[in-house]
């Protein structure tokens, strides 16, 4: 079974907000739902040593997934590959879940009553494709891929670049690297 | 709403845990009847409005349905106190108000009313304490996580409860009068006291805690934007204040004493959840969210057919 991760090159991501707009608009989310969004640290230092790191964020797939610990309903899911879904037919919109959630993931839809999140665009997946977020991308700062597969590029990446996962210390195993 | 469930919640559990405790160790009806009965309404009441914040009220009852939750867990606890405690405070029926003699089934049940007083107390502790555990758990909120807010929410719910008991017992006096009613205000202040100096000691823990974030949300408790509440609302009204009018002794100093511990521990909890807003923030998030539309922007409500 494939355990799928997402990389985030943010040496290559220029802070275009392709992939947030990507999202947007393929998941149809109203104005003031993100899945995934990009920050922007900086710029600190002094001229001419200035930095500026664009960060992309999103559901960090987590192994160990305090949103699915905590949901009374079981419409907070994990399938086998690691994909962290709602099942929106269950959610009661209690929203535990996103009090639970370190990484401000998970997203109320006023409108449908039900927490909205990144499911991996998993019927994407499910039929060989790449998420949205990472066809949009045109620095290819985001891969997607099997971690187990270790002809993947993500293996590669996770084992051979300094990959670091955000939140670390909060032991929730986030399947989402970054490369700085 | 979240506040004020675990408000009613909180003090019905306490409600509950003190009638029981004290018909297992003091004796049968020493507390009102009132006081008894509204503690499971009490919890009701907090069932109710945690339902109204459901985005999908109508469909409350998958709560129940996972029973690896802690949700799932205080949902049937906090059912099974209801029942509990609305079958405990059904021995205290007057059967006059009924037009009756008595009850047939008010008469030797003496097992059965010491039974029904074990699970008030066992399920009245767990729905007391409960808030405490769930909030402990969010490793995503510097404010709530650890154990602290555990004894914290139990005394306080204690504390309210016993309050509440006192002010039914003006309603609907004790059936057999005892000592028990008149030392409820005592017990409150005593509660009350070490609630005190648990706030400040996990106030001080906090500012000195393990992370930044920690110190940043119990700055905000001490010079920040919940200081104001803190001090007046919690410190003040609900705490100094009344723990000066419980030992007076007037009944309606008391009674105003006891008013004010229920104020103290809605501000409480109002406070505590309003900091559970602070997330532990990735770099540059909340610049990032500061910068997002509310939804009341000239620039979403214009007409852009024209």
């Amino acid at each position: 079974m494939a355990r799928y991760a997402m990389v985030l090159d943010t040496r290559r991501c220029v802070g275009c907000h392709s992939c947030t707009v990507a999202c947007k608009v393929h998941n149809e989310l109203p104005v003031d739902m993100i899945y995934n969004c990009v920050t922007t640290v900086g710029p600190t230092g002094v001229y001419p040593d200035l930095h500026m790191t664009h960060l992309p964020l999103l559901c960090m797939h987590c192994a160990t997934s305090p949103c699915v610990d905590t949901c009374p309903t079981c419409a907070s899911q994990q399938r086998e590959d690691g994909v962290v879904f709602v099942d929106d037919k269950k959610c009661v919109g209690c929203q535990a879940c996103i009090m639970a959630c370190p990484y401000g993931a998970r997203v109320m839809n006023h409108e449908t009553g039900a927490v909205q999140k990144c499911d991996f665009c998993k019927d994407r997946v499910d039929a060989g494709l790449n998420p949205h977020c990472v066809n949009t991308c045109h620095q290819k700062a985001r891969i997607f891929g099997d971690l187990d597969d270790e002809t993947s590029e993500v293996h590669r990446l996770v084992h051979g670049e300094k990959a670091v996962r955000l939140l670390e210390e909060l032991n929730t195993e986030p399947h989402a690297f970054y490369i700085y | 709403m979240l506040a004020v469930d675990f408000f009613f919640a909180g003090m019905g559990g306490g409600m509950l845990v003190l009638a029981g405790m004290i018909e297992l160790f003091i004796g049968e009806a020493r507390t009102s009847f009132l006081g008894n009965l509204l503690g499971p309404v009490f919890m009701g009441v907090g069932c109710g409005f945690l339902v109204l914040e459901l985005g999908r009220p109508f469909q409350s009852w998958r709560v129940f349905m996972n029973p690896k939750a802690i949700l799932t867990a205080g949902a049937w606890i906090m059912s099974l106190a209801m029942v509990a405690g609305l079958a405990y405070a059904a021995f205290g029926i007057d059967p006059r108000w009924f037009g009756s003699e008595s009850f047939r089934w008010q008469q030797d049940q003496y097992p059965v009313r010491k039974l029904l007083s074990v699970v008030c107390v066992i399920t009245g502790l767990v729905v007391a304490t409960y808030p405490g555990v769930l909030l402990a758990r969010h490793k995503g909120r510097p404010f709530w996580v650890g154990p602290g807010l555990i004894p914290l929410f139990l005394l306080s719910s204690l504390a309210t409860g016993s309050a509440a008991h006192f002010l039914s017992g003006f309603l609907i006096a004790p059936e057999a009068l005892s000592p028990v009613w008149a030392s409820l205000p005592s017990l409150a202040g005593g509660l009350l006291f070490f609630q005190l100096v648990l706030w400040l000691g996990y106030i001080y823990v906090k500012r000195t805690g393990a992370t930044a974030a920690e110190a940043a949300s119990a700055q905000k408790w001490i010079d920040g934007e919940h200081a104001g509440s803190f001090r007046y609302g919690f410190l003040f009204a609900g705490t100094l204040l009344p723990l000066i009018l419980l030992l007076q002794p007037l009944p309606a100093l008391k009674a105003a004493g006891a008013v004010l511990v229920l104020l103290g521990g809605v501000v409480m909890r109002c406070l505590v959840v309003h900091s559970g807003r602070d997330r532990t923030w990735l770099p540059g998030e909340q610049k990032y969210r500061g910068r997002l539309p509310h939804g009341d922007e000239a620039f979403l409500k214009a007409s852009w057919n024209r």
